[in-house]
């Protein structure tokens, strides 16, 4: 199962930009494709692609978002058992750990680099104990 | 780069990349293999025992190595972040096995793959790197020579987000105490596989997939973690840790003993670390002192009090969790030595380096801790060979002329870290030394060899088999002799397996502690669970502290039928327990190992017999532990043979 691009495409290559497996090929100004292998369906190209041409593995076309609009990953830090789970989970290498709480040194999940934040929520799907919500960003 | 169609909780696949031939391919896994020998360890019994042949040189290229993950890694299990390291080891000639945490076990899954194993040599030095669209070996002339977190830091600069595992320069220089280092500082340390690593010239993995790791019914693994969350987040207030020491003492002094509840080891892992045993263990004798002849009465409270589990966190300045662990027992710790940072030393290191060569000299064992795990190098194994010189000069076989004018003194911090630089380098001594305790006795001659401590040329762990037999049994029994984690009658307790395992037996709340020492029918069946129910662990990718929660805490066999969506009950994965358990012993006999070579002998099973201290008069009857061991796999009570019709169903799988 993977997401793929119809002939709507217009060769923008702002889905291949944003592709964090580097799963979609393609020329500019040319059709471009989804490798099956390669896609994890985290669904950013869909949310990204201004000409509407990207489908999810069901067939269905995937709606535009503009990024203010994306969801960001909130901590909740009593839930949270700093157990690195989200970090892993995130295709974008946009979480890390740091010290967060006050006499406590276990360090705790943030989202370091927001700009490479694709909303996918893979980080809310993997923890265990719920303690990652997502939310429209505040800006 | 094909990845063929996934099952549920594993990846289908694994990678074999030839250094010699420069090629990488993806092969697929039957689920008829994972069903047999679960995934992680058992799976990579099943492709080495068929790939490595019979004459193979260990640090040649018919030798495989292989880094597996487990089946519950990245599915939302907790505690499952255990990937291990396997292959032919150069230390006993038999199978060899290292297991470690860290972060770089879901990423051997999320590049497609439950492992990645490598034959052939390569001419060069090289680096494999992985991602979702490429697997390659990468030019390493560059890396060569770095020590493990220079090679960490410079790599994940190069490849943002990847994880990696490599090799310092002990594995370079194939010092067979070497191991395989990941998070600057985590070693998959024991079996020499570090040797081997560098004898492929292979410097490190570096992976950086981001593959989803397919699960049966995500809803159920979490509400199981939820449960098993519960309890670790239990944690009462706990004693300071000069009180450690008098809780030992009351568990020695005492004629009876409790059924451990791993509840209470828990709290204690919490709260230090690993070390918050350094303390208890000396004073109860689990603690061997003194290259395995002191004990408590010359390692007492006054002295060991330099292992106070306190003046570790006083020195740490975060805490450090592997993947998917609510514990959370590791730390990054500040250190006056040679370098400003070290992953928080653990019992095992602090052990080998304090009581074990009388050492009580802390910021010593925080400088030689990071020392070896920026070399690469395993520190039971060095703390071993420290020891064994120390006494060899006790004994007048290593002279003054031996050691450039140093006086190898039981205690002498400045002679203890010269030697380690020593071993690292391969220099003078160090040369005779950094090959393991067996060799270094056999290139001394003199009578050396009745100071080397070892099974099957495994240096032992800090753990006494005269205080706890099970330790013993292991050491001696197991494919991959020597190692701590292979069981005790301790784990078995805190395992809890009776809760589950209809064929487990149950262990009394109360009762007399003679009886640990007791041989018996017992005795032989708690040591087999010990090993059928590790090998689930392994196949799993399940940290021991995790499962020493208790099976009815932690609830493994209900996370593997949810991952997978198999409908195994916990017999059938015991069974695959023992599946693994004699698809190792035959890999053994196939290499012309003799299982009842491993078998310790001297100091470690009390012959000669302790004259003082905890463990003083005990003896351990290992040659009938064994015996006894190896008939409840039905396998033959002298020579410790599976029969062939065994062999035959483990090894006709494909």
């Amino acid at each position: 199962m993977a997401f793929f691009i119809t002939s709507d495409c217009t060769g923008c290559t702002a889905c291949k930009s944003i592709c964090p497996t580097s799963a979609i090929s393609g020329e500019k100004k040319q059709q471009h494709a989804v490798s099956d292998a390669a896609c994890i369906d985290c669904g950013a190209c869909g949310r990204i692609c201004p000409a509407g041409a990207v489908a999810n593995p069901f067939g269905r076309i995937v709606s535009k978002i503009p990024k203010k609009n994306w969801v960001r990953p909130f901590f909740n830090l009593d839930l949270c058992m700093a157990c690195n789970i989200c970090v892993e989970a995130c295709p974008a290498n946009a979480l890390d750990t740091a010290l967060q709480k006050i006499r406590d040194l276990h360090p705790y999940p943030f989202l370091v680099r927001e700009s490479q934040c694709m909303g996918c929520g893979f980080c809310a799907q993997a923890c265990p104990v719920d303690a990652v919500t997502l939310e429209k960003s505040a800006g | 780069m094909n990845i063929p169609g996934r099952s549920k909780g594993c990846m289908g696949s694994i990678m074999v990349v030839d250094l010699s031939a420069r090629t990488i391919e993806i092969q697929p896994v039957s689920a008829k293999v994972y069903r047999t020998f679960l995934s992680g360890m058992g799976l990579a019994a099943h492709v080495l025992y068929h790939r490595i042949p019979q004459d193979a040189d260990p640090l040649g290229p018919d030798n495989m190595l292989g880094f597996v993950s487990g089946l519950l890694t990245g599915t939302g299990s907790l505690f499952t972040g255990r990937w291990m390291v396997t292959g032919k080891s150069p230390l006993t000639g038999g199978w060899g096995e290292a297991n470690c945490g860290g972060h770089f076990s879901p990423a051997i899954k999320r590049c497609g793959v439950d492992g990645i194993f490598f034959t052939g040599t390569s001419p060069k030095p090289v680096y494999l790197y992985v991602d979702d669209n490429t697997a390659q070996l990468r030019d390493a002339d560059s890396i060569w020579g770095m020590d493990t977190v220079e090679t960490e830091t410079l790599l994940t600069a190069r490849h943002p987000g990847a994880r990696v595992a490599c090799i310092g320069p002990a594995g370079e220089r194939l010092s067979l105490m070497a191991g395989v280092s990941t998070d600057k500082g985590r070693m998959a340390a024991r079996s020499g596989l570090g040797a081997v690593m560098g004898a492929k010239c292979l410097k490190a993995v570096v992976l950086a997939g981001s593959k989803r790791i397919p699960v049966h019914n995500k809803e159920a693994m979490k509400h199981i973690s939820r449960i098993c969350n519960k309890w670790v987040q239990f944690q009462p207030p706990f004693l300071p840790g000069f009180l450690t020491a008098p809780v030992g003492a009351l568990l020695r002094i005492m004629p009876w003993a409790f059924t451990q509840d791993g509840l209470l080891y828990k709290v204690l892992l919490r709260k230090w670390g690993t070390v918050s045993m350094n303390q208890i263990s000396v004073e109860m004798g689990d603690a061997p002192v003194q290259n395995w002849k002191g004990s408590n009465s010359n390692w007492g409270f006054f002295k060991n009090l330099s292992a106070n589990p306190d003046l570790f966190t006083r020195k740490e300045i975060r805490k450090y969790h592997c993947y998917s662990c609510p514990l959370g027992c590791g730390g990054i710790c500040r250190t006056k030595g040679r370098h400003p940072r070290t992953h928080k030393p653990e019992y095992e290191t602090v052990l080998s380096f304090g009581g074990f060569v009388l050492n009580r000299d802390l910021d010593t064992i925080f400088d030689i801790n990071e020392t070896l795990n920026r070399a690469g190098m395993d520190t039971i194994s060095a703390g071993h060979a420290v020891a064994f010189a120390l006494e060899c000069f006790e004994k007048k076989i290593i002279t003054l002329q031996d050691t450039a004018g140093m006086a190898l003194e039981w205690g002498n911090p400045e002679a203890i870290s010269w030697l380690v630089d020593q071993i690292i380098a391969r220099q003078g001594i160090g040369h005779i030394l950094a090959d393991g305790v067996a060799k270094a006795a056999g290139r001394l001659g003199k009578g050396a060899q009745r100071f080397a401590f070892h099974a099957g040329g495994q240096e032992l762990a800090m753990h006494d088999g005269r205080n706890d037999p099970g330790f013993a049994l292991h050491y001696s029994v197991e494919p991959a002799p020597g190692r701590h984690t292979n069981g005790a009658w301790l784990y078995y307790e805190m395992y809890r397996l009776w809760k589950k395992v209809t064929d487990a037996p149950k262990i009394p709340l109360v009762y007399a502690k003679a009886r640990k020492y007791e041989t018996g029918p017992d005795k032989a069946a708690m040591g087999s669970a010990n090993s059928r129910f590790l090998n689930v662990l392994n196949g799993s990718g399940v940290c021991l502290f995790g499962a020493f929660l208790g099976i009815d805490r932690i609830r493994i066999f209900d996370w593997l039928n949810a991952a997978t969506g198999w409908h195994m009950t916990p017999e059938d994965y015991m069974a695959a327990g023992t599946r693994i358990q004699t698809l190792k012993q035959a890999f053994n006999l196939k290499h012309g190992i003799v299982p009842k070579d491993f078998a310790l002998k001297g100091r470690p099973v009390g012959h000669p017999p302790l004259a003082h201290g905890a463990n003083k008069g005990r003896s351990i009857d290992i040659d009938t532990l064994m015996a006894d061991y190896w008939e409840t796999f039905g396998w033959d009570r002298k020579t410790g043979r599976p029969t062939d019709p065994q062999i035959a169903e483990v090894t006709d799988i494909s």
